[in-house]
């Protein structure tokens, strides 16, 4: 989808004003292109080996858990306990 | 016209399929970029058709029975045809003079190859080893069907600017009007090779992924992902041979949309089995469609598992890098207002590829950090006599204020500054306790939570 085809489905919403109508077209404009690059590519080749799919990092070590625990939980209850004397007071 | 159909009759007499379908191309190879000049220049509109059935019918040792040399000499009169069309537009192109519905001529033209293919197919003159060229027949009906559109488009816009709405109406609809019908072609062609009843040896149906994965391409395009179920009903009530004896490229773009249609039906668990296969399989250097994968896949991941892309993962892909990454450090910290200021940073690329709403969900999972981090801060309870450090305990029993306390650091920075009332604080440890995030239930006369001892956050080890 090119940019003027975007383009042209936002002027069929905004016809009030010329103006207007290249502004929204202004605006459409990376969204278009985003879209472009949005579509599977062919793969130049039919076939291939099991060789060719590996990465250059092996496929270990792509996910990990969510938390962290390395993350300086020590300076956490440190505020922690800082927030609670401030309501305290409160 | 017989030296312009040798690579035709070369790649044919080797019985080499992919060789037969290069022939038939519409451009030109690196090594030759003057094939469809001088293809088109052996001949004339008056002579083509005699000329190419003389070529194929008397060529020596050319093999083809006489049905399959008459299919043959009307795909390639056909093919004839529209190179004229294309070496047109390359003119009209280079000279800065191409006309409205150019395009379109050459969609028309090169859509009477495609159904010169289907008819021949369908009656069985062509074999089926030669069933590449009903992709090269898919794969360019499609890309011109696409120039088409841009182009009537383009047209139809000039004129259209100040004219009335009602105008404006009929030319939306109309916006797509090659590729939907290059979608009815491409489903005609999927069913004659899934259809196709022979030996499995001698079968259409390894045609089947390719012209699926084609449809699934094109409805995407149209936005009518609703119309790929059906390819996948149909494939499902088949008796195809296994996808894994497929070429890997079919493998992988199949995988790659199968996965993308459960992940926008949330189906999580089969998009995730989908596209982790699409992920092992791609072609190492296919960084563009590894990119497209992952940003399913770690949606996926992040709602279905909990788990995150390693930053060396991410290493690899500076522009989900920059998508994701401030998103998974704010989920690790628990820090709900830097997630907030992430989602809102990428909105429009998130809502454009479709993840927007799934990563929105991911924010419990931030949440659910943030709440285990007061779990961790609270310590351990005092050892009784007679316990060891391995029997020690977590605190178990927590005050709510010190949850409301830990959301306004999580809540902290610009932009929010939203102070929650207990009673919200009490709400959202609820709806965590609900989605089975967190384990324990709240003493609301005592303000305290109280969560369970083994195992309070289930799966991240407390």
């Amino acid at each position: 989808m090119s940019a003027s085809a975007q383009g042209s489905s936002t002027t069929t919403k905004a016809v009030v004003s010329d103006a207007k109508n290249g502004d929204e077209a202004k605006e459409q404009k990376p969204a278009a292109q985003l879209e472009e690059d949005d579509e599977f590519e062919d793969f130049p080749m039919e076939d291939w080996t099991e060789e060719d799919t590996q990465l250059p990092g092996g496929n270990t070590h792509l996910w990990e858990e969510s938390w962290d625990d390395d993350d300086t939980s020590e300076d956490f209850s440190v505020q922690l306990k800082e927030e609670l004397k401030k309501v305290g007071k409160a | 016209m017989q030296a312009a159909l040798e690579p035709f009759r070369q790649a044919h007499r080797a019985m080499n399929g992919y060789e037969v379908a290069d022939s038939l191309k519409p451009i030109a190879p690196r090594h030759d970029p003057g094939r469809l000049y001088t293809f088109y220049r052996a001949s004339n509109a008056h002579q083509v058709e005699s000329e190419i059935r003389y070529a194929l019918k008397y060529s020596k040792s050319s093999g083809l029975t006489r049905n399959e040399s008459s299919a043959w000499t009307e795909v390639l009169v056909s093919y004839w045809k529209a190179i004229g069309e294309i070496l047109a537009i390359e003119e009209a192109t280079n000279q800065g003079r191409l006309c409205d519905g150019q395009w379109t001529a050459v969609y028309d033209a090169w859509k009477e190859v495609t159904n010169n293919l289907i008819k021949h197919y369908s009656n069985g003159n062509l074999p089926a080893w030669t069933i590449v060229c009903l992709y090269v027949a898919g794969t360019y009906l499609r890309t011109f069907a696409i120039k088409a559109d841009e182009q009537l488009a383009k047209a139809k816009g000039g004129v259209t600017f100040n004219s009335g709405f009602q105008d404006d109406v009929v030319d939306s609809m109309a916006k797509n009007e090659k590729l939907e019908d290059a979608a009815r072609q491409l489903n005609r062609m999927f069913s004659l090779c899934i259809g196709d009843r022979n030996p499995i040896m001698e079968s259409r149906k390894w045609g089947t992924y390719y012209m699926a994965n084609l449809q699934f391409k094109t409805y995407f395009k149209l936005k009518a992902i609703g119309l790929s179920k059906n390819v996948v009903r149909s494939i499902n009530a088949s008796d195809l041979p296994p996808l894994e004896n497929f070429p890997k490229s079919h493998q992988v773009t199949f995988k790659y949309y199968t996965g993308v249609l459960a992940f926008l039906q949330e189906d999580y668990a089969q998009a995730e089995t989908h596209l982790t296969e699409a992920w092992r399989l791609c072609h190492k250097d296919a960084t563009k469609n590894q990119e497209l994968i992952l940003t399913y896949l770690i949606p996926c991941r992040l709602v279905a598992r909990h788990t995150v892309p390693t930053s060396a993962l991410l290493a690899h892909f500076p522009h989900l890098q920059q998508l994701f990454s401030p998103l998974v450090t704010c989920i690790k910290r628990g820090d709900l207002s830097g997630f907030d200021n992430a989602l809102i940073a990428c909105e429009d690329e998130f809502v454009k590829r479709r993840i927007y709403l799934t990563l929105e969900r991911t924010r419990d999972i931030a949440l659910r950090n943030l709440l285990r981090k007061v779990f961790i801060a609270g310590g351990y309870e005092p050892l009784k006599e007679g316990q060891t450090d391995a029997d020690r305990i977590r605190r178990t029993r927590i005050p709510v204020a010190e949850f409301a306390a830990a959301f306004r650091i999580g809540m902290s920075g610009e932009g929010t500054g939203q102070v929650l009332e207990d009673d919200e604080v009490e709400c959202m440890i609820a709806n965590m306790i609900y989605k089975g995030l967190l384990k324990g239930y709240i003493s609301r006369e005592r303000s305290m939570v109280v969560l369970n001892k083994k195992g309070a956050f289930p799966g991240t080890g407390v």
